[in-house]
């Protein structure tokens, strides 16, 4: 059976979104139909929430609850999944210069996997920090759909998918409660779990989704007259 | 709007389309005390400071918004309580915008519906996104 993950996703917990765990599982109930998605990753800026417990929430709703962090480096914000108790003693995730070579090395050598994040995004994106800085070694995958995405940033990070033949997922990277699930992986296998998300993101059998509406165009406003 | 009790989650709020015009833009500047801010008022100087051409200032986004929910709590009596926003990108003055956002959240014990708000232009970009919590009077 596959599964649907929105991969990159910010609760109240972060810092700048106000979104309720529990407002976002409602939402999801609500708009299934158009966003199928089986569960969430809870992706909070620069920490890991280690005592965050959602199981309850998880069988009231029936959507799988996941907790990664989205962790800031020389190269720009990368999420790390699989954070487990020798990698959070390992990095300090308030630091927002972890060096990212070493990030990617030491997850993935310690039971994780690590995912750049939004590449296509200024300043904080993979793309802006390889047209100075050398490529980084054993990136497995970088978030191709980014439901923040402005106009450009998902094409510029396509064009160094083309480039350097990275595997891409998909996360809406919702700070509201409505834009939850925009954007998700499909994997093709049955996951649990932390560890079976893991598992299945180094194998490289998943996709990108785009559940976004075909965006219509903004209505016109009449100009008003002005004195 | 309804009543509290006819409220659910989902509900849209707007669209609002919306068009500002470089002179409704000074007028602003002019009335908040943001005249002698070049970037507010001067395409030209604007440019120099890197940006495509003078924008429009955060406070009158954000106001923008609060009327946006404030003509929606209106007829129920109901009251804006908290407003927050994010700016993502500059909202540029003449150009097509809309002003939209959802219910998110209904409170029947506290009386209160959490709103997602923002501001998008023609390409669907969010420039600003905003969280609102509005207040219900007491059930008649």
């Amino acid at each position: 059976m596959a599964t649907i993950l929105d991969l990159h996703s910010h609760s109240e917990a972060s810092e700048d979104s106000r979104a309720p765990v529990e407002a976002y599982l409602n939402w999801i109930k609500l708009r299934r139909r158009e966003r199928p998605v089986n569960g969430i990753v809870l992706t909070e800026h620069r920490q890991w929430n280690a005592a965050g417990d959602y199981r309850e929430l998880e069988d009231k709703y029936g959507i799988m609850i996941l907790k990664a962090t989205e962790a800031e480096t020389d190269y720009g914000h990368m999420l790390v999944f699989g954070v487990n108790e020798d990698i959070a003693k390992r990095f300090d995730f308030a630091n927002i210069r972890i060096p990212a070579q070493e990030l990617i090395d030491e997850v993935a050598r310690m039971g994780g996997v690590v995912v750049p994040c939004h590449p296509g995004r200024p300043t904080v994106g993979l793309c802006e920090h390889y047209a100075s800085k050398p490529p980084l070694h054993n990136v497995v995958a970088v978030e191709l759909l980014n439901g923040g995405s402005r106009r450009g940033e998902d094409e510029r990070t396509a064009e160094l998918v083309a480039k350097y033949g990275y595997r891409t997922t998909g996360g809406s990277d919702s700070h509201l409660v409505s834009l939850i699930g925009v954007c998700a992986t499909r994997f093709e296998a049955d996951i649990k779990d932390i560890e079976g998300l893991v598992r299945e993101l180094k194998s490289g059998r998943y996709q990108p989704v785009d559940f976004r509406a075909p965006r219509k165009p903004v209505p016109r406003a009449v100009p008003e007259q002005t004195a | 709007m309804r009543t509290l009790e006819e409220i659910q989650i989902g509900d849209n709020i707007g669209p609002e389309p919306l068009f500002l015009e470089k002179d409704r833009v000074r007028a602003y500047c002019n009335a908040a005390g943001l005249a002698g801010v070049p970037r507010f008022t001067d395409d030209e100087l604007a440019r120099k400071e890197g940006l495509p051409g003078m924008i429009t200032p955060g406070n009158m986004s954000a106001a923008l918004i609060g009327k946006l929910v404030t003509d929606w709590a209106r007829p129920a009596n109901a009251r804006l309580i908290r407003l927050g926003t994010t700016y993502r990108s500059p909202v540029l003055p003449e150009h097509h915008l809309s002003l939209q956002g959802f219910v998110t959240q209904v409170d029947h014990g506290e009386r209160t519906a959490e709103l997602d708000i923002w501001i998008e232009n023609e390409d669907g970009d969010r420039l600003v996104t905003a969280t609102a919590t509005v207040k219900f009077p007491p059930k008649a």
